[in-house]
């Protein structure tokens, strides 16, 4: 069950990582996110149990309350608010049969022409991306090292499907 | 690969104890962040996947392998691993002590190295012969032959998964009427082997990176039974030389080959990607594997073999 949810906290991480990665490309907004989850009906107890095992030591290892929305399309997990030099964002992403099938911005940053540019064109381009990806088992592409693997479609379908 | 020994216990033909002390990972899929031995165990709770499959993700050669695989072929997983960091111990360029860096350096005959060097080395003398010499282990003068060991591992690895498969206590497949398919996908750093299928009844789905939006899919493939290697600039820049003006190639984006095996594959990608525009009629030529590529300005090309892999988005 651990590894559940560390599953899905990794995942969250990785889409605001993501979105500090592509629309500003200098920054290190991403060198200390956190983002704990909760999966409705599915890890009762998550919290508690994200702080415990060996393998939970991680950066992405905060523990948040579990935010549920799991209607017919899907379970949603709502990761932490975190701080970034834009303003808070937080994000709530839809699994459906194991794969995102949508990314939600919960709180938008609020900066000014940088929000703009993070609403407006990153989040229809992770949107794009995770419908796609719904329907891939893996993704092929110039190697990557183990650095790039980490910011890898392959890496957050290994995630979403473990 | 008529020679290979799949199943064969890791290390056996290497020195000493090479993957023990390269650091063998658990089967779990670990944090990237965090190298070290995962600790849980293969059969953890799923989200929504098919119940009979696993996922791990295995951080060795200096990226990651990423396995799909049926729930029978988990008791097989820890030995293909196993072997995974025999081949990163004895052809690593990077370690000074490897059999490859020893050979290169003339410290070790051929025959004094592991066997599985000689097979290396033969299969890229037919590989550099195939494609004009745009495939080459011996990139800039100095032996080298990373560039089919990645892809020969991959498959070897998968060979090793479908033995098991077959001759497993539990090879007979997940038992009742479950979505879940008996085939596998091993997938080394973008360049991936699957077999069979991932459900019953449905072909895998593989999505080829665009090489210029590194969010979006520049082409989905799906089949059985078969091989994409995916060769460019976009995660690792202009790494791939032209063997005949030892300058970068940067003539195309990325290019993609689909085709039975992946260790042949990913070799004719690197060499259609170091031929540039010339690759084209090349490629056209290939029997059995079919091309797509893109260009810097983002048109692509295909070879006329490729329509029958792709697959509606």
């Amino acid at each position: 069950m651990r590894r559940v949810v560390l599953a899905l906290g990794g995942t969250v991480a990785g889409l605001v990582m993501l979105l500090s990665f592509r629309s500003h490309t200098a920054s290190t907004a991403s060198a200390g996110v956190t983002a704990g989850s909760g999966g409705t009906g599915t890890s009762p107890g998550a919290s508690s149990a994200a702080g415990s095992g060996s393998s939970a030591a991680s950066g992405a290892g905060a523990a948040s309350a579990p935010v549920s929305a799991g209607s017919g399309t899907g379970t949603a997990v709502t990761g932490d608010a975190i701080a970034t030099p834009y303003g808070p964002t937080q994000v709530q992403v839809t699994l459906n049969a194991g794969k995102i099938v949508k990314v939600t911005v919960l709180q938008h940053t609020d900066d000014g022409v940088n929000s703009q540019m993070i609403d407006g064109h990153a989040l229809p381009l992770l949107n794009n991306l995770t419908a796609q990806s719904a329907k891939i088992d893996a993704v092929s592409g110039a190697s990557y090292t183990s650095a790039g693997y980490i910011k890898s479609l392959q890496s957050a379908l290994d995630k979403a499907s473990a | 690969m008529s020679g290979s020994r799949p199943g064969e216990p890791a290390g056996s033909a290497g020195p000493g104890d090479a993957a023990a002390a390269a650091g063998v990972t658990g089967i779990s899929v670990t944090n990237p962040d965090l190298p070290g031995p995962g600790a849980t165990s293969p059969g953890g709770t799923r989200i929504g996947r098919p119940a009979g499959r696993l996922r791990h993700a295995e951080h060795v050669m200096g990226t990651v392998f990423s396995f799909d695989v049926p729930a029978s072929a988990a008791p097989a997983l820890p030995e293909v691993l196993s072997w995974l960091h025999w081949v990163d111990a004895t052809f690593s360029t990077y370690s000074g002590g490897s059999d490859v860096s020893r050979f290169g350096r003339g410290e070790l005959t051929l025959a004094e190295c592991a066997p599985e060097l000689a097979e290396v080395i033969a299969e890229c003398a037919v590989l550099n012969e195939q494609s004009d010499g745009y495939f080459t282990a011996w990139p800039g003068g100095r032996f080298d032959p990373s560039g089919l060991v990645k892809g020969w591992s991959i498959e070897r690895a998968s060979n090793m998964l479908s033995v098991a498969a077959k001759t497993g206590p539990s090879g007979t497949g997940p038992s009742g009427t479950g979505p879940s398919g008996t085939g596998h996908s091993v997938n080394g750093a973008g360049d991936m082997q699957c077999t069979g299928e991932p459900e019953r009844g449905r072909p895998w789905r593989v999505g080829v990176a665009h090489p210029l939006h590194p969010s979006a899919l520049a082409v989905i493939v799906a089949g059985r039974d078969f091989a994409v290697a995916t060769s460019g600039t976009a995660e690792r820049g202009a790494h791939i030389v032209n063997p005949h003006t030892g300058l970068p190639a940067t003539e195309l984006a990325s290019v993609t080959v689909v085709g039975p095996r992946i260790s042949t594959a990913d070799a004719y990608a690197t060499a259609a990607f170091a031929m540039g525009g010339a690759a084209r009629e090349w490629a056209e030529s290939l029997d059995g594997y079919a091309v797509f590529a893109v260009a810097p300005d983002g048109a692509t090309w295909q070879t006329s073999g490729f329509a029958a892999y792709t697959a509606p988005a």
